[in-house]
C-alpha cells in the first residue's frame, strides 16, 4: 500500500528575474513502513523533496496524497494540522527548545496531538531515561539527536523525515541514532525518509533515491539491506 | 567601506535603530523642553522686570503716603530709584468690566512698555495707557475713548498706547482667581495729572522701591526714614513674581523627573540593543578580526553605530524639545493665557548642551563596551557565534506549583528568566508608561478635585461685592443684610517673618464654607481661628496652639487659638467677626458674598465679581492641565509601543528558531501567537500593578516639590487607575499583535537550516 504519492510536482522558486526549478515534475510512489534514503549533491533538491512531504513547503503544481490525503491543496492551518498528526521531524541541528528540559520538549506535543505517546516511556527507548530533567544544553550531539526522534515519535506519526539526522555526529553516536529510526521502520512500521550525502546509509534502505538538479535520476529497492551493524562507517 | 557597512546594519536593524533614535529624541526632547521653559521664563521675565522698572519693594500704608515719606525713603542708602504709587480697581463705564487703574509718579519704577501707540506723557490730563491684551480682546484701539468710574469719580481718557507692565505680568484682580481674563479684566496707567484733575487730589497708598537690599534691611531702614512700622511687600510676596518663578520651578521639576525616566529607559533599552545588536553580530567581527582589521577599527566601527544612534537621537530630542518648549512657551501657547510678557524669546539652557554631549558620549561608550565583549579572545573565538546562556534549573520548578504549569507557561517563565534584561526592560518600558498615565491623569484628578472643592463647595455665592474703600463697616454690612450676603474684612498681618492674609468673616447665610486638610467642609468657630496649612507648616502650628500675629502698621499682638488647619487658596488666618471683636480687632469689611443678582455699584459696592467670572479663570487653568496631561498621556503611549515594540521585535527574532520549530512540529499561527502575546501580557500585568503605586508616588513626590503655590492633595479617581491600566494594557496587546503577525512570515525551512 502506498503512503505517499508524489504526481508531477514541481517547486519553483523565484527571486526577482531569476527563477530556479528545486523539483522539476516529480512523481514517486512510496510504501508504507519502508526505510526510504534519498541521495544528492547539494542543491539536488532532496530536501526540498522532504519539505514537500512534510507539509513545510506547497508545490507549486503538482499533487502531494499522504495516506490517501491531497496535501498539496491545504491551507496554513491545515498543513500544520497535518504536520501534527501525520508527520515526525528529525534534522541535522536538532532544533529542541532550549529553555525546556527533555522530557519537556518531548511533552510538548501533547499541546497539539490528541494521543500522544508517553513521552517518558519513549525516552526511555531511545536511551534517555537518566537526563529526563536536563536541558538540552546539558546533552553531547547523539543525545540531543535523540531527544529530537524521540519528540517526533511522541506524536506517533505515521512517517518520520529526518533531514541529514546523523550529519553532526561522530559515527560511533550516528550508528546509534541510525539503528533507532531503522528499528521504528522494523518493529513499530514507520514510514521512515532519510534526505543525506552519506552513501554508508543508504546501503541499509528499502529504497534508495538519487536525486539531480530536481529531478528523480533512481529509484532502487534493495531485497536485502544491511542493518547498522553490517554496514562499514 | 565601514560607513556603508553602518548604514546597510541600521537599515537591517531598523526596528532597534529607529526605536532607540525615538527614545533618546523623546528622553532628551522631554529635558529639553521643559529646561528650555524654565530658562526661558525665567529671562523672559527678567527682561520684562527690567524694562519695565519692577520694583523689588513695596511700603504700603491704606491712608497714604506724602511727597516727605516718598524723599526720605530715596535717601535710605542702596535704595536705586523709588515712586509713588496707586493702582484703584475702576469699573468701564457702562459695563461691569473691571480696571485696575495704576498712577506711578516715576514711570521709570513699576512702570510699562508700549507695544503700540505713543510713549508715556508725564504731562497729559486725558490720555491712558491700556493693557493690550485687554485691549485687543474687548476691541479697543489706539484713539479710542474710555471712560473709567472710581467711587464718585469719572476719568474720561483717550486711549494713547498698548502696554504691558510687569507690575500686571500675572494679571489678576485677586487671589481667588487662578488665571488672568483678559475679557473682563486689565489694567491701565494714568500720569498724576491726569488723575488729580478728574479726582481733584492726589492719592498714593504705596512707594515702589528698587533696591538690592534685603528684606529685613530695608523693613529696618524704611521704619527708621518714616519713623513708623509700614508694611513691606517683597516682590517675593508679589503674585507677578512668585507665580512666574512658580511656573519656572515646575519646569524645574518636570526638566528632572521625567527626563530622567526616558533617558534612564533609553540608556537602558540601549545597552540591550547595542548587546542584541553585537551579539547577532558576532560572526561578522570574527570576520572582520580573521580578514586583519585590527580590534581598534572594529571597536570604532561598532561604537560608531551607537554614536550615529546618539547624535540622530539627540539632534531629534533636540528638536522636540524646541517644538515642546515653543508649544508651552509662545504668547498663544499655554503659558500665553497666563504671562503677560512683553518678549517669548527661546533659551536653550548652556547646561543642556553638557547634557546632549554627555548622553552622545555615554551611547557610545555602551556601544564600545558591546562591542569589546565579542572581541575578547582569538579570532577564531570571535568567529564562533554568541551562544546565550545555558539553561538552569529555577527554584520554582521544586515545587508543586511548576507541575500545574502548561507548556506555554514553562516555556515563557524560563524565557523570561534565560533574558531578564530584556525582561526587565520591558517591565522598565511598561512601568513608566503607566507611572507617566497615572501621573498625567491623577494630576488632572488632583486639580480637579481641588478646584471642585473651592468652587462648589467653598464658594457658596453667585457674586462677590467689593466694598469702596470709603464706605464705613455700618454701611457694607447693611448692604450685606440688604443682599442677604455674608461679608468679610481683609488685611495684611505678619506671622512668624511674614505677611499673611487676615481674613475676617461674618457667615449667617452659608455663602462662604471653609474646607480641612482633608477637603471636608467645617464650620468656622467664635473660639477659635482657622490658619491654613502653609503657615500651619512654616510655623509648626496645629490644632490647639496658639498663634500669635501683629497687623502691619502696628506694635500690636493678638494670640489667638488654632481651633483647625485649612487648605485655602490665599495664604490666610481667618476668624469669625465675633471672635475678632472679642479680640479687639479693628477691621474694614472689603467684601460681601450674595447670590443676588444685578447689584449696582455706588458709594458702598465698588465693583462686582460673578462666580462665573471665576469659574472661567478656572476653565483657562484646566486647559493648561489637560495640555500638559495631554502631552503626559502621549509620551506614555510613544514610550510603551517603543520599548514594548523594540523588545518584542527582540524576543522574536530571538525566538525565531523556536518558533519555527514549534510550527514545524505542528503548532499553528495562532498558537504560537498566544504564546509570545502571554509573555508579554504577564509582563505588562506585573508592569501596570508596579505602576499603579509608584505614579502615585511619583504625583504626591511631584505636588509636594510645586506645593507651595496651592494646598493640594493628591487624589487619584478609580477611573484613572482602570483608564492607566486599560491603555497600557492595550498599547501591550497591539505591540504583541503587531509581532505575532510576523510569525506568518516564519520560514521554517531555512529557520532551521542554520547551524546553531
Amino acid at each position: 500500500m502506498n503512503m505517499i504519492e508524489l504526481k508531477n510536482v514541481s517547486r519553483v522558486y523565484t527571486a526577482g528575474d531569476h527563477t530556479l526549478r528545486a523539483l522539476d515534475r516529480v512523481s514517486l510512489e512510496l510504501e508504507k513502513g519502508k526505510f526510504i534514503v534519498v541521495l544528492g549533491q547539494s542543491g539536488a533538491g532532496k530536501s526540498t523533496l522532504l519539505n514537500m512531504i512534510g507539509g513545510l513547503d506547497s508545490p507549486t503544481e503538482g499533487e502531494i496524497v499522504v495516506d490517501g490525503k491531497d496535501i498539496s491543496k491545504l491551507g496554513r492551518d491545515g498543513l500544520a494540522a497535518y504536520r501534527a498528526e501525520t508527520v515526525g521531524f528529525v534534522f541535522q541541528s536538532y532544533n529542541l527548545i532550549p529553555t525546556l528540559t527533555v522530557k519537556e520538549n518531548v511533552a510538548l506535543v501533547k499541546e497539539i496531538v490528541k494521543d500522544p505517546l508517553d513521552a517518558e516511556k519513549i525516552l526511555d527507548e531511545v536511551g534517555l531515561l537518566d537526563h529526563l530533567n536536563n536541558f538540552p544544553s546539558e546533552l553531547s550531539g547523539g543525545e540531543q539527536q535523540r531527544v529530537s526522534i524521540a519528540r517526533a515519535l511522541a506524536k506517533n506519526p505515521k512517517i518520520l523525515l529526518c533531514d541529514e539526522p546523523t550529519g553532526a555526529l561522530d559515527s560511533e553516536t550516528g550508528v546509534t541514532v541510525l539503528k533507532l529510526l531503522l528499528n521504528m521502520a522494523r518493529e513499530h512500521g514507520k514510514t521512515i525518509i532519510i534526505v543525506t550525502h552519506n552513501q554508508n546509509i543508504a546501503k541499509m534502505a528499502d529504497v534508495v533515491i538519487r536525486v539531480k538538479n530536481g529531478k528523480i535520476k533512481s529509484y532502487e529497492t534493495q531485497d536485502h539491506p544491511l542493518t547498522a551493524d553490517e554496514v562499514e562507517w | 567601506m565601514l560607513f556603508r557597512k553602518l548604514l546597510r546594519t541600521a537599515l537591517r536593524y531598523k526596528a532597534q535603530f529607529i526605536s532607540m533614535i525615538i527614545m533618546i529624541g523623546l528622553g532628551l526632547g522631554v529635558f529639553v523642553g521643559f529646561n528650555m521653559e524654565w530658562v526661558s521664563i525665567e529671562k523672559n521675565i527678567d527682561y520684562a522686570f527690567k524694562e519695565t522698572g519692577f520694583a523689588d519693594f513695596r511700603l504700603v500704608n491704606e491712608s497714604g503716603f506724602s511727597e516727605e515719606d516718598a524723599k526720605s525713603v530715596a535717601s535710605i542708602p542702596g535704595v536705586e530709584d523709588t515712586t509713588r504709587f496707586l493702582a484703584v480697581n475702576t469699573v468701564v463705564k457702562g459695563g461691569t468690566d473691571v480696571i485696575t487703574l495704576t498712577v506711578s509718579e516715576n514711570i521709570n519704577v513699576s512702570g510699562f512698555l508700549t507695544t503700540s501707540g505713543e510713549g508715556y506723557d508725564g504731562e497729559s490730563s486725558d490720555k491712558i495707557w491700556l493693557s493690550d491684551q485687554y485691549a485687543e480682546r474687548n476691541g479697543i484701539s489706539v484713539g479710542d475713548q474710555l471712560s473709567l468710574s472710581y467711587r464718585d469719580v469719572t476719568l474720561e481718557t483717550k486711549v494713547a498706547g498698548l502696554v504691558k507692565s510687569g507690575e500686571y505680568l500675572i494679571c489678576l484682580p485677586d487671589d481667588s482667581l487662578l488665571m488672568p481674563d483678559f475679557d473682563s479684566y486689565g489694567f491701565a496707567y494714568v500720569s498724576p495729572a491726569a488723575f488729580k484733575k478728574a479726582a481733584g487730589y492726589e492719592f498714593y497708598t504705596q512707594i515702589n522701591v528698587i533696591s538690592d537690599l534685603t528684606k529685613e534691611e530695608f523693613s529696618e531702614k524704611a521704619n527708621g526714614a518714616l519713623g513708623r512700622t509700614t508694611l513691606v511687600v517683597s516682590k517675593d510676596d508679589t503674585v507677578s513674581y512668585s507665580e512666574a518663578m512658580g511656573e519656572s520651578e515646575e519646569g524645574k521639576t518636570m526638566g528632572s523627573v521625567l527626563p530622567v525616566l526616558f533617558i534612564a529607559i533609553a540608556v537602558l533599552t540601549m545597552v540591550t540593543t547595542m548587546h542584541r545588536i553585537t551579539a547577532n553580530e558576532k560572526t561578522q567581527i570574527g570576520t572582520l578580526k580573521s580578514l586583519g582589521f585590527t580590534d581598534r577599527r572594529i571597536l570604532v566601527h561598532y561604537s560608531s553605530y551607537a554614536l550615529f544612534i546618539g547624535v540622530v537621537g539627540t539632534v531629534l530630542g533636540a528638536g522636540i524639545g524646541y517644538g515642546l518648549a515653543y508649544y508651552i512657551m509662545n504668547p498663544n501657547g499655554a503659558m500665553g493665557t497666563y504671562l503677560d510678557m512683553p518678549q517669548w524669546k527661546l533659551y536653550m539652557p548652556s547646561f543642556a548642551y553638557i547634557v546632549i554631549v554627555g548622553v552622545i558620549a555615554f551611547l557610545t561608550f555602551i556601544g564600545f563596551l558591546s562591542v569589546k565583549k565579542m572581541l575578547k579572545g582569538s579570532a577564531a573565538d570571535a568567529l564562533r557565534p554568541y551562544s546565550p546562556k545555558a539553561m538552569r534549573k529555577l527554584r520554582i520548578e521544586n515545587t508543586r506549583l511548576w507541575n500545574k504549569f502548561g507548556f506555554g507557561t514553562r516555556w515563557n517563565l524560563r524565557d523570561v528568566l534565560r533574558h531578564p534584561s530584556r525582561s526587565l526592560m520591558t517591565l522598565f518600558g511598561v512601568v513608566g508608561c503607566t507611572v507617566l498615565l497615572v501621573g498625567g491623569l491623577g494630576m488632572r484628578d488632583t486639580m480637579d478635585d481641588f478646584v471642585g472643592v473651592f468652587y462648589d463647595k467653598a464658594i457658596n455665592y453667585e457674586y462677590r461685592l467689593n466694598i469702596s474703600k470709603d464706605a464705613d463697616n455700618a454701611d457694607a454690612i447693611a448692604a450685606a443684610e440688604k443682599y442677604e450676603g455674608d461679608w468679610s474684612a481683609q488685611s495684611s498681618v505678619e506671622i512668624g517673618d511674614e505677611a499673611v492674609l487676615l481674613e475676617i468673616y461674618s457667615v449667617k447665610h452659608d455663602k462662604v464654607r471653609f474646607i480641612d486638610e482633608k477637603m471636608n467642609v467645617v464650620p468656622l468657630s467664635d473660639d477659635g481661628a482657622f490658619i491654613c496649612r502653609r503657615i500651619a507648616n512654616e510655623n509648626g502650628l496645629k490644632a490647639g496652639d496658639a498663634a500669635v500675629f501683629s497687623p502691619y502698621g502696628t506694635d500690636k499682638k493678638y494670640e489667638v487659638r488654632v481651633a483647625g488647619v485649612t487648605s485655602s487658596l490665599s495664604k490666610s488666618i481667618v476668624l469669625s467677626d465675633a471672635l475678632a471683636e472679642k479680640l479687639g480687632i479693628e477691621y474694614d469689611v472689603t467684601s460681601v458674598y450674595t447670590d443676588k443678582a444685578g447689584v449696582p455699584t455706588d458709594g458702598v459696592v465698588s465693583s462686582v465679581q460673578s462666580k462665573a467670572s471665576i469659574i472661567g479663570s478656572f476653565d483657562a487653568f484646566m486647559e493648561i492641565m489637560n495640555v500638559m496631561v495631554f502631552l503626559l498621556i502621549a509620551a506614555a503611549v510613544i514610550l510603551g509601543l517603543i520599548v514594548l515594540y523594540n523588545l518584542g521585535v527582540m524576543s522574536y527574532v530571538e525566538r525565531y528558531r523556536e518558533m519555527a520549530t514549534l510550527k514545524v512540529i505542528g503548532f499553528n499561527d495562532r498558537s504560537i501567537g498566544r504564546l509570545l502575546v502571554s509573555q508579554n501580557l504577564w509582563l505588562s500585568v506585573i508592569g501596570t500593578l508596579i505602576g499603579m503605586p509608584l505614579g502615585w508616588a511619583v504625583l504626591e513626590y511631584l505636588i509636594t516639590a510645586l506645593g507651595s503655590e496651592y494646598e493640594l492633595r493628591v487624589y487619584i479617581g478609580p477611573l484613572t487607575y482602570i483608564i492607566s491600566a486599560l491603555l497600557t494594557l492595550g498599547v501591550s496587546v497591539v505591540v504583541s499583535k503587531i509581532i505575532s503577525a510576523k510569525n506568518k512570515k516564519i520560514d521554517m525551512v531555512s529557520a532551521l537550516k542554520t547551524e546553531e
